[in-house]
């Protein structure tokens, strides 16, 4: 008897749980469309909430409902857009794919400092103590909030004590914008590789004190773009992302070293055969890195050309293009902007 | 191999340094080491027990169900040491209270069982369990070495130092907490010089 | 319905023999990541939800089935069983009528199920009552099991607090993550060995 009681009971409960969770799994059905399981699993499953939604699921479920359009996960990309396109039977079309830049590589080795802060480690903190312990108000303090806003380990503090953005992790989810005290953080179109590396509005001398990359307003920049896409505004550039325009002339003009080339080999250019020594190349090339005379096939230097491609607009009979690690372009003026990606 | 997968269990991929888990009865029950070894022991056969088991079992159990038929083989073995114990060390039992039947749901059982014994042959899983109890009953000793030396003056309910009043905020819950985080740091630290000086 | 003893038992579960504080049981949770103070809450919710009705629901089964069959050794397995069968229950239920609570906290209950505190209220509750020393009432499980619920939750976002703080300091390289953390928690146990002896008798003229 002693063994059968908890046999029988044992058995029971088993059969009781089982038919009541089996009853209740028909009773208690909940419909959920299968299009939100799919949508979940194309979903970077981050948690990330850039979306504006808590999980990945509540955001799918935002989809479905129709709150939410396809693009709206911007970690997820492209991709992800069109998989949920798919997955919904819609076509989209994604954003531009946009990555965040730090506009300040004015370090320990570049800038001074005007007193030394022994507080938290957060760049709110150091502002609100005296507004950081940088001679430059408006550079980056390299404390590191960005870096605990980042959801994908994106942005991380430099040897050199300033934020810097990881262009391979980095999915434009602008967490680190927002969360910037100083607002230097920013986001560009992933095509574009050169930004302006310096937040400071002040002028001329002064900045040389405190920081040895810092902008001076000095507009050579904006003077060695032709296209006009550099216009000033409070003494910093501000580059037209928008213009047809690579910034490659503008970032090797600059004589304080302000801009930050992604790009670690640009291409190179190359004249070929066609070339009739009309020397329109020569006088365009901001570095002179073409000789050559008139009537004859014009020659480049590879150590001084810088990959701009101002030549490959100028030339006549399209015998100039470029290779290198960015690909080939042909010489025209609308290929100009395919250098920068 | 065996060897060398049994020496992963214990030091590697220890329970409760390595992996932190199952804390629960490390906190609690080392305030003296005749406690922790008998917990230790306990953990130990059930953990050997639930491995054979499952691994026998292992192609008959469904996979959706198998969470809820792992904590019945679990609570049956369960069951039974706390009976043996009553039984045969009937102090013991008291001073453990309901941290036996709380093994039921230790998170080191059902890991084990799922992610080692229902994959693997019998004999692997033994040798997993053996390494697995065997790491988690060092990692009791050594917490209660600490707490019954500094809170009760005592080691194995012989006194150390006579006639010096120990601390005895170590044999309360506070006490716990701070021999697992002194464990965890040093552990932490050995492992960080580790990866240093690779 | 003595309320003076039932105060007393809510004052007894949630702060004098605080389910992770004094008892040190169930804290894994505490050692996830909560990102944010509303995840830990919401925890926090579920379980008080789930202790409440198991150990009302095992005092039940214990009491009617177990009891006048001298069958006490069968606890653990039953216990376990009702568990995890209510907190599946549980989850359709909410996913059916409470929609928006199922948001909330449906993440957690599968945890939960497993989880070491929750087998242990429903084992306290068939034993003796603290306060009075005699065994637990219907009435007085349930409230056992809200009140030990309620000071999971409290434990939850008190970690929560602390773990947000230790976000922003200098902590040596060696004790980051789980050490530090656990030395917090011991510092706030410490703190809770001040409720020993909280008591409502003068409330109840005693």
């Amino acid at each position: 008897m002693t063994i059968l009681f908890p046999v029988f009971l044992l058995g029971l409960l088993g059969c009781v749980f089982g038919i009541m969770l089996s009853v209740a799994s028909k009773k208690l059905y909940v419909f959920s469309d299968h299009s939100i399981q799919k949508i979940i699993d194309v979903l970077p499953q981050v948690d990330c909430g850039v979306c504006g939604y808590q999980s990945c699921a509540a955001f799918a479920k935002a989809i479905v409902e129709g709150k939410r359009d396809a693009t709206g996960c911007i970690p997820g990309g492209a991709k992800t857009a069109h998989a949920i396109g798919d997955i919904l039977g819609i076509s989209v079309t994604p954003a531009e794919p946009e990555m965040a830049v730090v506009k300040c590589k004015g370090g320990k080795k570049e800038s001074t400092l005007r007193c030394l802060y022994d507080g938290i480690p957060d760049c709110h903190a150091a502002i609100l103590a005296g507004n950081g312990p940088k001679t430059c108000v408006d550079g980056c303090l390299g404390l590191g909030s960005c870096v605990r806003a980042c959801p994908f380990d994106a942005i991380h503090i430099s040897d050199n004590e300033v934020a810097v953005v990881d262009p391979e992790a980095c999915t434009g989810c602008g967490a680190c914008v927002a969360v910037c005290p100083r607002s230097i953080i920013d986001l560009i179109p992933v095509v574009h590789k050169i930004f302006l590396a310096c937040s400071n509005h002040d002028r001329g001398a002064r900045v040389k004190k405190y920081c040895t990359v810092g902008c001076t307003a000095c507009t050579l920049c904006v003077k060695a773009t032709p296209s006009g896409a550099i216009t000033m505004a409070s003494n910093l550039p501000v580059l037209d992302y928008a213009a047809q325009e690579n910034f490659v002339v503008a970032a090797y003009s600059c004589p304080s070293d302000c801009f930050t080339d992604l790009v670690k080999f640009r291409p190179k250019v190359n004249i070929d055969a066609k070339c009739n020594g009309c020397t329109l190349c020569v006088s365009a090339c901001p570095t002179n890195a073409i000789s050559g005379e008139k009537g004859h096939r014009h020659v480049v230097n590879k150590d001084k050309c810088i990959g701009c491609g101002l030549c490959l607009d100028k030339c006549p009979v399209h015998a100039i293009a470029m290779w290198g690690g960015l690909g080939y372009t042909e010489g025209g003026k609308s290929n100009r902007l395919r250098i920068t990606a | 191999m065996m060897a060398d997968k049994f020496k992963r269990s214990v030091f590697l991929q220890n329970p409760v340094f390595g992996m932190a888990l199952a804390l629960c009865p490390a906190l609690a029950i080392t305030t003296s080491l005749k406690n922790a070894t008998g917990m230790g022991i306990a953990v130990l056969c059930v953990l050997i027990a639930t491995n054979f088991s499952v691994s026998l079992l292992r192609r008959w159990i469904p996979y959706r169900v198998r969470i809820p038929c792992y904590l019945v083989i679990i609570a049956t073995f369960v069951t039974m040491a706390d009976i043996i114990m009553k039984a045969h060390e009937p102090h013991l039992s008291t001073n453990l209270g309901i941290f036996v039947p709380i093994m039921a749901v230790n998170c080191i059982i059902i890991g084990r069982a799922d992610s080692f014994a229902s994959k693997n042959k019998v004999g692997a899983s033994i040798i997993d369990a053996a390494g697995t109890g065997l790491g988690f009953f060092l990692a009791l000793l050594l917490c209660a070495l600490i707490r019954e030396s500094l809170g009760a003056n005592r080691l194995f309910g012989v006194t150390l130092i006579p006639h010096v009043e120990p601390m005895r905020a170590m044999l309360c819950a506070c006490g716990g907490f701070f021999s697992i985080a002194l464990v965890l740091g040093i552990s932490s630290h050995v492992k960080l010089t580790r990866s240093k000086k690779q | 319905m003595n309320i003076h003893a039932l105060l007393q038992l809510v004052a007894s579960s949630m702060l004098i023999n605080n389910i992770v504080f004094t008892l040190l049981i169930g804290f894994c949770p505490l050692c996830g990541a909560y990102r944010r103070l509303s995840g830990a809450a919401w925890m926090g919710v579920a379980v008080t939800i789930v202790m409440g009705t198991t150990a009302s629901c095992c005092w039940v089964i214990n009491q009617y089935v177990l009891v006048p069959r001298s069958a006490q050794y069968l606890h653990t397995l039953v216990f376990i069983l009702v568990i995890v069968s209510l907190v599946q229950l549980l989850e359709m239920v909410l996913e059916k009528f409470f929609p928006w609570l199922y948001e909330a906290i449906g993440v957690y209950l599968p945890v939960i199920a497993t989880n070491c505190s929750v087998l242990a209220i429903c084992l306290l509750s068939v034993g003796a009552n603290p306060v009075t020393g005699r065994p637990f009432t219907f009435v007085e499980a349930l409230v056992n099991g809200i009140a030990s619920g309620a000071g999971f939750l409290l434990a939850l976002v008190l970690i929560s607090g602390v773990r947000h703080r230790l976000e922003l300091s200098n902590v040596p390289a060696a004790m980051r993550g789980l050490p530090i953390i656990f030395l917090s928690a011991g510092l706030i146990s410490l703190a809770f060995l001040g409720f020993t002896g909280l008591s409502f008798a003068p409330m109840f003229g005693g």
